[in-house]
């Protein structure tokens, strides 16, 4: 083993005696495919790199080396916190996240964060070493398919074997990454076009646009005029919006849009936060553990404005049972989501901020009180069933006053992360957000684990603003090693444990529909306090009702990394559910 | 279930039959027949697809989301009306000495098919044509003694008359392949 890396590092030195440092050099400066990607990097707007050294990727690292008076690098214990730590940071900056790790098993525990990223639509950009190209096929030490691997979980992959290549490449790497719907995309770097000199001058040109791949942001005038005849002779309109609105900026279009038509506006799960939950417009969000009238009423619109969603299982319940009485607009940047689920009479190919602009001067000012107090009525059921029991209950910390009390103190302005499961349908319930780009969760893939590398890179991405994580004692097991990033990138992030001992979501599944036969949701878990410590971070527990409101302010005051654990009632449900395959009609408050 | 083909067209570029075929086993598609080849114009692939659906609007999803694909340029879903296609058989038949003797007229005027080799016991006879015509072949030659049978995917083009170059980008200029 010790032979065999002395051998490499020899050959790259070698390599590496070609390549002029940049310090050195004047004017044409030949760089290394790794120097090229370096400034490649920069070109895009690249603050911050999210990585883990290895093997195949070691020119690349020795490159930053020389670089990071330009480009911040933190460095992650485990890959997928990289990844994770990538997304975060680009759902609150709105720019491509960027990874850079080693191939083999570098790349594959790079995989869930990628998947994670393609359902949800965030632009991530990840460069994967890979053996050199005379290896490749050859079952080298740590050479994994990774351009197979990803194939089906990417947006768009390429191998990068020659170090001319890099520039263009990585150009367009960002471009498809952030244009159209975002994803992720993956570059697979073999370690020789990473030593081996570019045999001409570097120079950088942006991509702005592509043969093959041209996403419509402007719609077409006839979809709009379509749009907004329905728009205009609706009874009873309801606007269901999604990330889309986040993505593209819209938040500012979709308030305009629904204060002239005052229609009622409900959020997916990822569009919470792009409108604030005090408009008088904005009803609540849907899905499956979402508010109770907006779930309801669907049932009632006469014509549904979707706006930058997808119509997702957990939103629709039996989508074959879905708004089937209403006219459907869908207002979707991807042709291929429209008719996917549910089917639109007024389909709109374009970006939700473009779309809705142009929609606005066409559609007529309009009073919709009526049908907006329906929502009321509901609403009160469900503050007088749940609400209520929630907030202000007997016995043990329900999850509920936590997030409530936290909403309260932070005045519904911190950027929220939550992990998978009830933890994380309670952080959507009860947190009462202000401002957009506030609640950052692994939606699609539901990626256990996501909390604590995506808050570091929340708070990278937006360091002026309180980055809070909500995360279940399950899922904080399975990134606790991130501990170890935040503890020494030094980052404020604050992160709260509600503590069931449970694996909570499948546990109340298990008992609402498994005959509470409780297979293997338990946990003994560890002292996670002391275990914070550990690696550097304060931290407390707290068990009793007096103390939460104290508890919360020390976090909220540290200037530090916080871990705040708080022990929750351990059987708790969260409600309202609408069951798997149900109709959203059969929303159960209990 | 109908026969449907899809042709694409895309960049020719490394990986890109992978990148496509995913898009069909994840939905649990199966692929009937695939033909990829050049075009006329240089830098084009086009892949041929036949898959069998009872479903259009699955179809259409699915063209759809090839469609996605960065490197993808063009694609279309036809029913077997909307094109002309073929395919090609090549069937190695025995002419042992003493044996029955392969009756050329037939083969040629009934059939339309072609030896291409003459072996010192056997022959080849190529036979192109739609699925049917290639199996009516195939029921015909059978008793000669098949030694070996292959058929190629279909390859169609459909019945507009558009060129290819209607459907690319319009801003990149396509050179003729030769």
């Amino acid at each position: 083993m010790g032979n065999y890396m002395t051998m490499v590092a020899a050959q790259d030195a070698a390599a590496l005696e070609e390549v002029q440092t940049p310090a050195q050099t004047e004017a044409p400066r030949i760089l290394s495919g790794a120097q090229a990607l370096m400034e490649s990097l920069i070109a895009e707007g690249t603050e911050v790199i999210f990585g883990y050294p290895g093997g195949a990727i070691m020119p690349t690292y020795d490159a930053l080396f020389d670089y990071t008076d330009r480009l911040d690098h933190i460095l992650v214990r485990h890959e997928q916190g990289a990844g994770h730590a990538a997304q975060g940071y680009a759902r609150t900056s709105g720019k491509p996240g960027v990874c850079l790790v080693t191939s083999g098993p570098g790349g594959t525990n790079l995989v869930t964060p990628i998947a994670d990223a393609i359902i949800d639509c965030t632009p991530l950009v990840c460069i994967i070493g890979q053996v050199k190209s005379t290896l490749l096929g050859t079952d080298a030490f740590q050479e994994t398919d990774i351009i197979g691997v990803t194939t089906p979980v990417c947006k768009w992959n390429y191998q990068i074997t020659n170090a001319d290549d890099v520039p263009a490449i990585i150009a367009k790497a960002f471009y498809i990454a952030k244009s159209g719907k975002p994803g992720p995309v993956v570059i697979d770097f073999t370690r020789d076009a990473q030593v081996s000199p570019m045999t001409k001058p570097y120079e950088y040109k942006k991509v702005e646009t592509l043969a093959s791949y041209k996403p419509r942001v402007i719609p077409k005038d006839e979809h709009l005029e379509r749009a907004a005849q329905l728009i205009n002779n609706a009874q009873r309109p309801y606007v269901l919006f999604g990330q889309g609105v986040l993505i593209s900026g819209a938040e500012e279009e979709l308030k305009a849009f629904a204060e002239k038509t005052d229609i009622p506006c409900a959020s997916t799960l990822l569009g919470l936060s792009a409108m604030p939950i005090d408009h008088p417009n904005y009803v609540g969000w849907l899905g499956m553990h979402g508010n109770y009238g907006p779930n309801v009423l669907t049932t009632q619109a006469d014509v549904v404005i979707a706006i930058g969603m997808r119509f997702d299982d957990r939103v629709t319940g039996d989508a074959t049972k879905y708004i089937r009485q209403a006219k459907v607009i869908h207002i979707e940047i991807d042709p291929a989501e429209i008719d996917k689920i549910i089917k639109a009479d007024a389909p709109v190919v374009g970006d939700a901020k473009e779309t809705l602009k142009r929609l606005l001067p066409l559609v007529k000012q309009n009073n919709h009180a009526a049908w907006r107090n329906e929502f009321k009525k509901y609403d009160l059921i469900e503050e007088q069933k749940i609400t209520q029991r929630e907030l202000t209950p007997e016995g043990q910390i329900k999850m509920a006053e936590v997030v409530n009390m936290l909403s309260e103190k932070t005045n519904g302005e911190a950027c929220v992360i939550a992990d998978v499961g009830q933890h994380q349908m309670i952080a959507a319930r009860y947190y009462k957000f202000k401002n957009p780009r506030s609640y950052i969760a692994s939606g699609g893939l539901g990626t256990m684990g996501f909390a604590i590398p995506a808050a570091f890179g929340a708070k990278k991405g937006a360091p002026e603003r309180e980055v809070v994580a909500f995360i279940g004692d399950g899922c904080f097991q399975m990134t606790i090693q991130e501990l170890g990033t935040i503890a020494q990138s030094g980052l404020p992030v604050k992160l709260i444990i509600l503590n069931n001992n449970y694996l909570g979501m499948v546990r109340q599944w298990q008992q609402l529909f498994f005959e509470k036969r409780y297979s293997f949701v338990e946990l003994q878990n560890p002292d996670f306090v002391t275990i914070a410590k550990g690696f550097g971070i304060a931290g407390h527990t707290c068990s009793d009702r007096e103390n939460l409101g104290e508890s919360l302010n020390r976090l909220l005051q540290s200037d530090k990394p916080y871990l705040l654990e708080v022990m929750v009632e351990k059987e708790e449900n969260v409600f309202p559910m609408v069951p798997a395959g149900a109709a959203v009609a059969d929303i159960r408050l209990d | 279930m109908t026969t449907y083909t899809i042709c694409v067209f895309t960049e020719n570029t490394f990986g890109l039959l992978n990148k496509i075929t995913v898009i069909f086993t994840r939905r649990r598609i199966n692929i009937e027949s695939l033909t990829v080849s050049e075009t006329e114009r240089q830098g084009v692939s086009r892949y041929t697809i036949t898959i069998k659906h009872d479903k259009r609007e699955e179809v259409e999803k699915l063209v759809r989301q090839i469609r996605k694909v960065v490197e993808v340029l063009a694609v279309f879903g036809y029913l077997d009306d909307e094109i002309v296609y073929n395919e090609i058989a090549l069937f190695k038949v025995a002419t042992p000495i003493g044996g029955k003797p392969i009756d050329i007229e037939t083969i040629n005027k009934i059939y339309k098919a072609w030896v291409v080799y003459w072996g010192l016991d056997y022959v080849v006879i190529e036979k192109a044509g739609n699925e049917n015509e290639i199996l009516d072949f195939f029921r015909y030659i059978k008793s000669y003694g098949i030694l070996e049978f292959v058929k190629s995917g279909r390859v169609a083009v459909g019945k507009t008359p558009a060129g290819l170059v209607e459907y690319l980008p319009e801003e990149v200029h396509w050179e003729y392949y030769v």
